[in-house]
């Protein structure tokens, strides 16, 4: 729709292919020369250069493993819990120890393996699914990974130094804000560090699935695993922000003794506990949502048949997304929050039972209509299916109020978390790992130690936690590091204690068998479970290129239904066959029906991410032992690694518009705006952050619910003529910049420029003059001036940054990476400004307007 | 659009407009529950936290669930009519036309219809089982 | 009181023991202990746990039949079914099913949601909930000054109290599952609970929000009594300390004060007037000792003051290295401020 307005090309030839067309055979030294061309674009690097590859199958297994390295560590970690409490009165571990080693493992298995794990399978195998070459953005994924490691090591290493956080993966105030030592502080900076690093594979995955879809493949047949993604996802974008918002106040009272947290000075360690579980509940099923998704690919193809109810488990991935939101007050239903309000967060609880049955009625249905063929995936799925169903009954329990009274922070509650847990998440993506194996790895692995993996892991687990409902029903609490004998509860560790060790058996089989050599194996059939979905188009052995040619799709489960198919896609008579510039390119189409509309360069391997990551850890890690200094360094070096990666690889002018992709479509090479995948990433990016924008003000309005004198009486107040000038300037950059895009676009290419070069200035000065409406507040005082300085200190760095974007796209014009034909840059700045022109103005009237107001 | 033909951008444009508010359109459901869930919820605890009549919140509350009742009873409605299986005569839209791709969207409106219908009903249900703030 | 070389504390009894018959029992029963919530002496724990009784038989019904459903498809017949029987399947156990039981589950749950949050029959108890032990105050209806005591919490059968709760520095969690559910203890806010308790008897609280260090310790006795021998304990609770008469108790006060443990006890009717740390005005009547750690013994009492760290980690009393004569003098006092 924007292609019109810039006068580049739109797509030329005939779409969708014929019959005819696509009966016609491929010339075969023609087919030879393109695979060689294909081949050498997307080379991987060689020795040590192979750290530098960004490409989705590299870094995708780089990713699984470290997520699997952090899961086996917390796995020791909680071995050591369960020897600790085999018998009463053990000493085996400190006190002190103990916390630190269950807030790491509760910790590292959310943070570290089960977000990140979500994250590393999606980037591995969702190109496949969906017939593409790479993620939309290979260098973003890169980036993510690195800082993913860097904060991993960082977190978990402190437990050896006997450092790490110890005041419960929940990190509730006053005991987190009080605690002395670096761990509080290692657990938020090292952990917000990850959670970023987690919305950027977020936005990656989502673009991934509305943009990067083979032709043809409307929503209504995309694969259900790319429907999870989105809804996922989007789940993450709205969940992760307000912990982030909640980090950042908190850090600020940890540093700064701002109190936001601190009764004494107005604040309130129940707005930390909003936030955490706002993001904590729907986090739950942001875990449990894409496993659920690998049963929904691993189910039809055991039916041999197509999934029974395909709409049906769209809704209840879509309604569990949006369920899951209200529900956090049920990790509170004992902070005395008035019984109405504890009522409605029970029936949301209830309510969000329905759309999760479906979906596992929607795989019985489709079981009970095929032909079943048990192999060792469905194994692993079943016993998911017993363990987790016994998990969501349990959940059911303790949604009522009152039941949760007498279980909540009891073993109950440990028992029934990991049931749904290992059930609904730890089951099934070793399911996955079983089912996708021949698909990353294009080899087997062995059946019998798979099933006496699961053997063990199956009667371990139950070994070990089923005895905790009686445990917990019979009062011990949860994250005490020993307990009396005498009340019940010795026999029932022991036992748990045992069924650990026999889970832990089981694990060491399954590593063993995951990394064991198998060169002597033979070659694999390629699609050894006569699955129907695209990656089973996938070259054995393996060839770099994701798919030989992209093909048009029409069914949910091509290789059933389009005979054919593979035969043509590896003869290239599809699209994108070749790479005549020897450059990776990526086929971009439609959001709901997948019409093809442009072809994507994607960047590849390179250094520049492990740089920015690297000073992004800095400028994260240094101030947990309050370095600010060098912490400043590395943000700026940081800053400086990414404009240098965004300026040599991204929207850069191409050689040619338009370009053939194949049976005789032609596409445009460059889009901007709407039109572009940089354009929606930079979308989403900004409703997360809007989200977290959100959060803050929501902050703003509790401590006024909750306390009876907020603002306080006589309280010093934002100088609202400052504010006034702040709106101003707001309103001023916001237009010079969308004043620049479209006088950029009618070829004023001097008075864009001027506006570009203006805008920073107005920014600059609508931020110092909030800052100056604040300036003489003493935020350390009381909560009412902490809030209003970290509503400006918001702001103001939001400024910063575009700032920086307004003059990196004054730049692009002055050094013709950005012209009026090509100008994506300046539209995704522009989108940029639209949300955080919002944010200020909000923020202004905020504090210019709610003393007089409340 | 299953017949040949080159593609054209304004006749894309259009047909995505359409179909993006039909995408938009199986979150109208949810969306009307989670504004729902967050106005009772918001309200009564500002209510309870500032000694505001609960009961008239409580009466209000109710009135506001009658009507998100009502919104999410038309979302529904109109989505049936989108998928309408007894017309089609195919409930599962799994073929790869634009009709089955319409069709397949107005039936995921109608089942989320469903679903956020249960909720606003549970929901609602504090409001008169439950009677003040304690 | 012995210690091993490492600072262990060999035999020191801790407070579960005397539940140790009972437990017995009640495990033949399914019941547990004296901290089980399905052992039920009061009305917010009988209610609860017959809501958790009927959904156990439910749930297990349910999981059954889900599962068999499984097992039968996948292993026993598969491909006997077909779609029809598919859709029933998916709308009857998808939507039908879990509507029914979730509806009914509900109105439950919402109707006896508010019970806890009932006003009290005049008695009401405030709890503060300190670095790791428990001050309590009684106030009697009409009290104008309460009455001070500590870790120790007593309750009329057959009346309904009220429960004030708040916290010193971080968040606790003040439960006794005996007679019903928990409520979290805050700085800064006060929350409220309201028991029934029912059946006389010894039953065991115990913090259930993490709080640090010694999160494992802060635990306490709840005694409920019938009501006119709880009237006569409050009284005697409310007088001041009975003075020692023996000889090695006085010299045990002549420890007590000059060591300075009047800076953060009370012994009403002393020069001991501190608040800091628990009330010992009747701690030789007390059930247990150090926040539900061990029973009031000689014994116990001398391994405490000695070994506070590894008794109960990061406590904030520290240990006192007193001479063997001035420790049993000492505890000899203290145990016996009935």
């Amino acid at each position: 729709m924007t292609v019109r307005e810039t006068g580049l090309p739109r797509p030329e030839g005939p779409y969708p292919p014929t019959e005819a067309m696509l009966a016609e055979p491929v010339p075969e030294d023609v087919a030879k020369a393109q695979a060689e061309r294909l081949r050498a674009a997307w080379a991987p690097p060689t020795g040590w250069r192979y750290w530098t590859a960004v490409n989705n199958t590299k870094v995708g297994k780089w990713y699984c493993l470290t997520a699997l390295v952090f899961m086996l560590l917390a796995g020791v970690m909680a071995l050591i819990i369960r020897l600790q409490l085999a018998v009463p009165e053990n000493d085996l571990v400190s006190a002190d120890r103990f916390n630190q080693l269950f807030t790491m493992h509760g910790s590292a298995m959310m943070f570290l393996f089960a977000v990140p794990m979500f994250e590393a399978i999606s980037i591995l195998l969702l190109p496949g699914l969906l017939g593409a070459r790479d993620m939309p953005f290979p260098r973003l994924s890169a980036f993510g990974y690195w800082c993913f490691l860097i904060g991993g090591v960082f977190v978990i290493g402190s437990i050896f130094f006997d450092a790490a956080p110890r005041a419960g993966w929940f990190m509730y105030p006053p005991l987190a804000t009080k605690d002395d030592g670096p761990g509080s502080d290692i657990w938020l900076l090292g952990l917000s560090f990850i959670e970023i690093a987690s919305i950027a594979a977020a936005v990656e995955l989502i673009v991934g699935s509305l943009k990067c879809r083979p032709p043809g493949m409307r929503v209504n047949i995309m694969p259900l695993y790319a429907w999870y993604v989105l809804v996922v996802g989007g789940m993450i974008l709205f969940a992760f922000p307000p912990l982030i918002a909640g980090d950042f106040l908190f850090e600020l009272e940890r540093s700064f003794d701002w109190p936001f947290f601190d009764p004494e000075r107005g604040g309130d360690p129940m707005l930390w506990q909003h936030l955490f579980w706002i993001f904590g509940h729907p986090e739950v099923y942001i875990v449990f949502l894409p496993s659920i998704a690998i049963a929904a690919m691993i189910v039809p193809t055991v039916a041999r048949r197509p999934i029974f109810g395909y709409s049906w488990i769209v809704l209840s991935a879509v309604g569990t997304g949006f369920l899951s939101f209200g529900l956090w007050v049920h990790h509170m239903f004992t902070t005395g929050l008035p019984s109405i309000s504890l009522g409605f967060f029970s029936a949301a609880s209830e309510a969000v039972v329905i759309p999760t049955g479906i979906q596992i009625f929607a795989f019985l249905a489709t079981l009970m209509a095929g032909r079943v063929k048990m192999t060792l995936p469905m194994l692993w799925i079943s016993g998911a299916l017993a363990i987790f169903t016994m998990g969501g009954l349990t959940g059911v329990m303790l949604a009522l109020a009152p039941f949760d009274f007498q279980a909540h922070d009891t073993y109950f509650i440990v028992a029934h978390l990991h049931y749904t847990l290992f059930g609904g998440m730890v089951f099934p993506v070793i399911a996955g790992v079983y089912y996708f194996y021949p698909f990353f790895r294009k080899k087997l692995m062995s059946e019998r130690l798979g099933r006496w993996a699961f053997w063990l892991i199956f009667t371990g687990f139950n070994l070990c936690f089923l005895p905790m409902h009686l445990t917990g029903l019979w009062g011990m609490p949860r994250r005490i590091y020993t307990y009396p004998t005498g009340l019940g509860w010795d026999g029932l560790n022991l036992i748990s204690t045992l069924g650990a060790f026999v889970v832990a058996a089981g694990f060491a089989i399954f590593v063993w068998d995951l990394i064991r050599p198998k060169g002597g194996q033979p070659q694999i059939p390629r699609n050894p479970w006569d699955a129907g979905t695209l990656e089973w188009t996938h070259d054995v052995p393996e060839e770099v290129w994701g798919v030989r040619s992209i093909p048009h799709v029409t069914t949910r489960y091509p290789l059933w239904d389009q005979p054919g198919m593979q035969g043509r896609m590896d003869a290239g008579g599809f699209y994108l066959p070749d790479a005549r510039e020897g450059k990776r390119e990526i086929l971009i189409t439609s959001v709901i029906d997948a019409e093809p509309v442009q072809v994507q360069r994607v960047s590849g391997p390179t250094w520049i991410t492990h740089l920015a990551a690297g000073f992004t850890g800095g400028a994260f890690i240094f101030p947990t032992f309050h370095w600010y200094p060098p912490a400043i360094a590395c943000g700026v070096l940081a800053i400086c690694c990414i404009i240098w990666w965004l300026w040599t690889s991204t929207a850069r002018p191409p050689e040619t518009d338009i370009k053939d992709v194949g049976l005789d479509l032609k596409l445009p090479t460059y889009a901007a705006g709407p039109a572009s995948t940089g354009w929606w990433a930079m979308w989403i990016t900004m409703l997360g952050d809007a989200t977290a924008f959100a959060s803050l003000i929501f902050g703003f309005f509790f401590y006024w619910t909750a306390s009876p004198d907020f603002p306080p009486e006589g309280a010093v107040h934002a100088a609202s003529g400052l504010i006034g000038l702040a709106a101003v300037g707001f309103a001023a950059t916001w237009a010079l910049t969308v004043g620049g895009r479209r006088l950029n676009r009618v070829q004023a290419v001097g008075a864009a420029r001027a506006c570009l070069a203006f805008a920073p200035l107005m920014a600059a000065g609508g931020a110092s003059a909030l800052i100056g409406s604040v300036w003489p507040l003493e935020p350390s005082a009381h909560v009412y001036p902490a809030v209003l300085w970290a509503l400006a200190i918001w702001v103001a760095a939001h400024c910063g940054v575009g700032g920086i974007m307004q003059l990196y796209c004054l730049a692009g014009s002055l050094f013709g990476k950005l012209t009026p034909r090509y100008d994506a840059d300046i539209w995704n700045v522009s989108l940029y400004w639209h949300f955080v022109t919002i944010a200020a103005l909000v923020t202004c009237a905020v504090l210019g307007l709610a003393p007089g107001a409340l | 659009m299953s017949e040949e033909h080159q593609p054209r951008r304004e006749e894309d444009a259009k047909e995505f407009a359409e179909e993006q508010a039909s995408l938009f359109k199986i979150t109208f459901g949810p969306l009307i529950w989670a504004v729902h869930f967050v106005v009772c919820y918001g309200l009564v605890a500002v209510t309870c936290a500032k000694g505001w009549d609960i009961f008239a919140t409580r009466l209000g509350l109710v009135l506001l669930s009658a009507l998100a009742l009502g919104g999410i009873g038309w979302v529904g409605w109109s989505a049936w009519r989108q998928w309408n299986p007894s017309r089609t005569g195919d409930p599962m839209n799994r073929g790869s036309r634009a009709e089955d791709r319409h069709h397949f969207l107005g039936h995921a409106a109608f089942l989320l219809s469903i679903i956020s219908l249960i909720g606003v009903v549970f929901v609602s249900m504090p409001l008169i089982l439950i009677g003040g703030c304690q | 009181m012995k210690v091993q070389k490492n600072g262990r504390v060999a035999r020191f009894r801790p407070v579960g023991r005397q539940f140790g018959f009972v437990v017995l029992l009640m495990a033949l029963a399914g019941c547990g202990g004296g901290q089980s919530a399905l052992n039920t002496a009061g009305r917010e724990a009988a209610s609860i746990a017959l809501l958790f009784w009927v959904m156990l038989c439910g749930a297990v019904v349910l999981w059954l039949l889900v599962n068999g459903a499984f097992y039968y498809v996948s292993r026993i017949a598969p491909g006997r079914l077909d779609t029809r029987h598919a859709r029933s399947v998916l709308i009857g156990g998808g939507i039908v099913l879990p509507v029914v039981v979730l509806t009914a589950l509900l109105a439950w749950g919402l109707s006896i949601l508010p019970d806890p949050r009932r006003p009290g029959d005049g008695l009401v108890v405030r709890v503060t909930g300190e670095q790791w032990w428990w001050r309590v105050e009684y106030w009697p209806e009409g009290a104008e000054t309460p009455i001070v005591t500590a870790n120790e919490i007593r309750l009329p059968a057959g009346q309904r109290t009220e429960f004030r709760l708040a916290a010193d520095e971080v968040i606790h969690s003040f439960w006794i599952p005996a007679l019903g559910g928990k409520m979290d203890m805050f700085p800064g806010r006060e929350t409220m609970i309201s028991l029934a308790p029912e059946r006389p008897g010894v039953y065991r609280g115990q913090c259930a929000e993490f709080c640090g260090a010694s999160h494992a310790w802060m635990a306490f006795a709840a005694v409920v009594m019938p009501p006119e021998a709880f009237d006569d304990w409050l009284a005697a609770e409310a007088a001041d300390a009975v003075p020692p008469t023996d000889e090695a108790a006085l010299r045990g006060q002549e420890v007590f004060l000059s060591e300075g443990c009047g800076a953060c006890h009370t012994v009403r009717g002393t020069e001991a007037v501190g608040t800091v740390g628990p009330d010992l005005t009747h701690i030789g009547s007390r059930r247990t000792l150090g926040a539900g750690r061990s029973t009031v013994t000689l014994e116990n009492l001398g391994t405490w003051i000695t070994h506070t760290e590894a008794l109960k980690p990061e406590v904030r009393m520290p240990s006192y290295a007193l001479s063997e004569g001035d420790l049993a003098d000492l505890t000899q006092y203290l145990k016996g401020l009935k």
